[in-house]
């Protein structure tokens, strides 16, 4: 149907950013194609060491689900934190990384979880990883005929530990910092930091990363560093939300926050 | 003071559940928004993308030539209409004419068949403009080389609220200039003991309502009728009735619930614009705004601050000096009594001996301001408060402590020529304290501060009320005062109920029709439970007085005899009822008693102002001293209101001003960045929420009955708005040691003013 309507047509799954968007009058299409229709995209499964979720599962039921929460408690408690219960309700997963709007929770986390997204298209399908999907503020690599099928996080082994700390004035987060860390006793093996809604895409920084790994107590010290080369990389903006000079210094604070609460 | 201090109420006082809030929460409610004529048209608005433009043409054929489109409307299409409204000042065209003043001004409006297809026919008007230089600031408004806003000489409205001048349309951006002055200020500031001074911003905030301003207008060659979400449907109808020429009798406003207003429903909004699309449409016509339109109607006064404060060794306030320039906008609206409000408002409830307040406002290229809750008094209450509390600090004195040292007492005249204080600032404040833990210990990080207001109320007393007493004994009340939400549609009855002796589920109301319920000034400056209340009270024993004459006249006796009882008449064994009396007076179960009533400028409301609202509040905050957010810990509001008729809805109205002053503290501020609203929708504007509220919040009300109003009740409902930024601020300053000087205080904001203070070691 997509390939058939091209540019008049619109995928529409909760619709709370989507209509949003048309009643302001910033889109304007003729058909909207109701993705929730498609079954099997309202599922979260586990499969070979991997959560499947389904791009139509609502950030409401990723935050009760039980499975979430025994497998991989850091996005149900991230996901409990997203907007408000109404547009939870309704919100799905898919709609929130297919908007791309820069101030996505999910999206930051996926990254550092190294979720992979499943595309389905009129000439197949493939999988990409978070980065290579949202590709800019409000733009990412989907073909007019593409869709989000779903995305497969792999869970963490036992030895890695992860925080999701958020920072919120209005009604979307200011900077919302992801860390997943790799331990092996007063060690940390591999580390991955992604900080998000500071600039237009989720970030994260090899320089950043690498200072992240050694001793604990090291790495404490480092700390100051490793947020400096992740703002680099970042390159906040000035905007609504704060000034890029108060966004480089809450990635310094939050960095240090999710450092201790992954850890402890 | 009140003559009677009865306290044997059995329906005054008591919290009896709100009329209207079954249907309310049951979305039976009517508004405006539901209203549907037979032929009913819709109109879309297009607006102006300039702050500052000449209009050179607009040409319309296209969107009018649209299927489902009845005309189109532009300010060139208003011959044999008065175009220029405004109670104050008759600055504001209906559509722009000639030329816009702020970006989102109104310039055209399409009349179609349905919402959508108006929207759809915007695009194709085509107007040309040729941009102006735009002011957006006072500062800009004032400069040398400014463009001047208003060409034109403008009538002063009658209606305008106070007895001085307009200072609007002279060849200048100044909309209006005021000053108050006692005392030897200079000689004051030179002999004080301790000085502080400052330069204090509050900024631009938008009273959010859950309705956008609604109307629905039908006008034909000899009437105009308009159903609108006005507070205040007398002054409309007189706005009306001078752009139409007509009659006060040819122009009837008719306002169902409204919901919400704070300020921002008052006075002539959309009603003539929709007016004119119908009779140029020749039909009912309906305009609803968004938000977002709204939100480009009307905004509260951002107002910069000059201040400096003194006292002298003993601890005692000698002398405050201010000079206020305040933006209000492209159009004057009811922003020249603000400005008279806020310059009275700078001495706060103390009694100072030496004073001298300067205000101006100028015309700017934003959205107009206007009424705003509080009226002025936040504005300065920033700057006021905050400066009692860096002086008690200056002077080593505890800042509750020398509150209650300099506040004026009660029945004093701490204001020259105005009303003597009829509130007890003292044990609001011991209230407030007590409530918040005053004197314990706190974590680090935290701050407790109490601070407080009094407003020479704005209410001018000018009202009237019609009671009807029916044959079976039920009542129904006329009343102009429209139900906002505040809880006049329960608190009247209640009033009706206790005179009367009735049931309160007897009584029933009957507002806001400007054909059939008698004249009331407004519904704002919280006056409607004092002026309002007190027309109910005087119509039903107007009402008793009919009701004994007849009673002597059906019992055949002389007036004398006759002895008034809960809900009748005695005369030796003899008792009726009020229903009694009416039918066996008419020999019929049937007809009615109507008891009147007028309220004016005299007797006990002779002195203005009606009485000071006055209320104290108290807070207890916590600064994440890394990121500088603030927590709201505690919260504690004290409304001085005389006699509460209903105490549930007179803490309500509190906790509701004070939540709305939280709001400002902590981050509501229109943002402009060159000539456009930015942040112009309930998305990106952040208001409070309900996870925003304090962990503990107390409510108290103080009631020593003395106040003018009914029983002693006086007005509440926004004093507690007015103290909470600064309240806020000085809290911030006690928790973590800056001084900020700037609402909202925002996480940003006090995170580098902690960094400022850190670099500078
Ligand atoms: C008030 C508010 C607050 C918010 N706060 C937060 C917050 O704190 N944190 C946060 O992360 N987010 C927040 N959001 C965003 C929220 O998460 C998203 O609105 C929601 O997840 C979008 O999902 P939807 O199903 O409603 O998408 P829709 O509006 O239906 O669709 C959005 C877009 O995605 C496309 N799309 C949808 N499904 C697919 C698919 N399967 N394949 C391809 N394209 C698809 C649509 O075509 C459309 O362009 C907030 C939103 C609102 C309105």
């Amino acid at each position: 149907m997509l390939g058939e309507l091209g540019d008049k047509a619109r995928l529409y799954a909760g619709g709370t950013e989507l209509l949003l968007a048309m009643k302001h009058d910033l889109l304007r299409y003729e058909h909207l194609i109701d993705v929730k229709t498609i079954s099997d995209l309202n599922k979260i499964e586990l499969k070979n060491g991997s959560l499947m979720i389904g791009s139509t599962v609502t950030h409401r039921a990723l935050e009760r689900s039980p499975v979430v929460k025994e497998n991989l408690p850091v996005l149900a408690q991230m996901e409990t934190n997203v907007a408000n219960v109404r547009v939870r309700a309704s919100g799905t997963l898919g709609g929130n990384l297919c908007f791309a709007e820069p101030h996505s929770d999910p999206a930051t986390l996926l990254l550092a979880l190294g979720a992979r997204a499943h595309v389905q298209g009129k000439a197949g399908s493939k999988t990409v990883g978070i980065d290579k999907l949202i590709t800019g503020a409000y733009e990412t690599s989907l073909a007019s005929d593409e869709l989000l099928v779903g995305v497969e996080i792999p869970i963490p082994t036992k030895s890695k530990q992860a925080a999701y700390l958020k920072f919120q004035l209005h009604e979307r987060p200011t900077l919302g910092l992801a860390l997943v860390l790799d331990v092996d006793g007063d060690n940390v093996t591999t580390a991955t930091a992604v900080v998000g809604s500071v600039s237009t895409v989720p970030t994260q920084s090899g320089k950043a990363n690498s200072i992240l790994v050694g001793s604990k107590a090291q790495i404490e010290k480092q700390l100051p560093d490793a947020a400096e080369a992740l703002a680099e990389a970042a390159d906040p903006v000035d905007d609504l939300e704060g000034s890029a000079e108060y966004k480089c210094h809450l990635i310094r604070v939050f960095l240090k926050r999710a450092f201790s609460q992954a850890l402890s | 003071m009140s003559a009677e201090k009865k306290t044997d109420f059995h329906v005054v006082n008591h919290s009896l559940p709100r009329r209207d809030g079954r249907v309310k929460v049951t979305g039976k409610a009517q508004y405006v928004a539901d209203l549907r004529l037979i032929g009913m048209a819709y109109a879309k608005v297009l607006r102006s993308t300039y702050a500052h433009a000449k209009i050179i043409s607009i040409d319309k054929s296209r969107a009018e030539a649209r299927p489902g489109v009845y005309c189109v409307v532009t300010g060139y299409d208003l011959e044999g209409l008065s175009p220029y409204y405004g109670h104050a000042v008759k600055d504001h065209p209906l559509l722009a004419i000639d030329k816009v003043r702020y970006a989102g001004e109104p310039v055209a409006a399409v009349v179609a068949v349905d919402e959508r297809t108006a929207f759809e026919a915007l695009e194709f008007i085509d107007v040309k403009y040729e941009e102006l230089k735009a002011v957006f600031t006072p500062a800009e408004a004032l400069a040398e080389d400014a463009p001047l806003l208003h060409e034109r000489q403008f009538e002063a409205g009658a209606l305008r609220g106070f007895e001085g001048e307009v200072s609007a349309g002279k060849g200048t951006n100044i909309c209006q200039t005021h000053k108050i002055q006692w005392g030897d200020v200079d000689k004051a500031f030179k002999e004080a003991a301790a000085v502080v001074e400052g330069n204090y911003y509050f900024p631009m905030t938008y009273a959010y309502a859950m309705e956008p301003y609604v109307a629905v207008a039908e006008v034909n060659d000899q009437d105009v009728t308009i159903y609108s979400s006005a507070q205040h449907p007398f002054m409309v109808r007189h706005d009306l009735k001078s752009v139409f020429n007509l009659p006060v009798s040819s122009v009837r406003l008719i306002v169902p619930f409204v919901g919400g207003g704070y300020g921002s429903k008052s006075y002539t909004k959309i009603e003539p614009l929709v007016a004119a699309c119908s009779w140029k449409a020749k039909r009912p016509v309906k305009l609803q705004l968004t938000v977002e339109e709204a939100m480009l109607t009307t905004r509260s006064d951002d107002a910069y601050t000059w201040m400096r404060t003194a006292a002298d060794a003993n601890g005692k306030i000698i002398a405050r000096q201010a000079k206020i320039v305040m933006n209000t906008g492209a159009y004057a609206e009811n922003s020249p009594l603000v400005v008279e409000k806020s310059t009275n408002r700078c001495v706060g409830p103390y009694a100072i001996p030496n004073v001298l307040i300067e205000n101006s406002s100028l015309y700017t290229n934003t959205v107009p301001a206007s009424s705003y809750r509080g009226f002025g008094c936040a504005q300065v209450t920033l700057p006021g408060e905050s400066q009692i509390d860096e002086l008690a600090a200056k002077i080593g004195k505890d800042p509750y402590e020398f509150r209650l040292a300099n506040a004026a007492k009660p029945g004093e005249e701490f204001f020259p020529g105005m009303r003597p204080f009829d509130g007890t600032l003292k044990q609001d404040l011991e209230t407030a304290a007590k409530a918040i833990g005053w004197g314990k210990p706190l974590p680090k990080g935290h701050g407790r501060t109490v601070a407080c207001s009094g407003s020479d109320a704005g209410a001018y007393p000018l009202t009237s009320t019609a009671i009807r007493v029916h044959a079976d004994g039920s009542v129904t009340i006329m009343t102009g005062s429209t139900e906002l939400g505040q809880g006049s549609h329960t608190v009247l009855p209640q009033i009706a109920a206790e005179e009367l002796g009735i049931p309160f589920e007897k009584v029933r109301v009957v507002s806001s029709d400007t054909a059939i319920t008698p004249y009331d000034r407004s519904t704002g400056a919280s006056r409607t439970t004092t002026l309002m209340g007190t027309a109910v009270l005087e119509a039903s024993r107007e009402a008793i007085q009919q009701m004994v004459v007849m009673a002597a006249d059906v019992l055949k006796v002389k007036i004398e005899q006759v002895r008034v009882v809960r809900g009748g008449v005695r005369c030796g064994e003899a008792q009726l009822k009020w229903s009694e009396v009416i039918s066996k007076f008419y020999a019929l179960p049937d007809g009615e008693v109507i008891g009147r009533a007028y309220i004016r400028k005299s007797g006990k409301f002779s002195a203005l102002p009606v009485f000071w609202e006055t209320a104290a509040t108290g807070v207890e905050i916590s600064v994440d001293e890394e990121t500088g957010k603030i927590t709201m810990e505690k919260l504690a509001t004290v409304g001085d209101v005389g006699l509460a008729i209903n105490p549930a809805l007179a803490e309500g109205q509190d906790i509701g001003a004070a939540t709305m002053g939280m709001g400002i503290g902590l981050f509501e501020e229109l943002v402009y960045e060159g000539s456009q609203l930015v942040n112009g929708s309930i998305l990106d504007y952040r208001l409070p929420r309900f996870s925003d509220l304090p962990k503990e919040v107390e409510l108290h009300l103080v009631q020593n009955q003395d106040g003018v109003g009914p029983y002693g009740a006086k007005g509440g409902g926004e004093a507690s708005l007015n103290s909470m930024a600064a309240n806020i601020a000085n809290a911030v300053d006690r928790a973590v040691g800056v001084r900020i000087r700037q609402a909202p205080l925002t996480p940003e904001r006090i995170w580098r003013a902690m960094k400022e203070k850190r670099d500078k070691g």
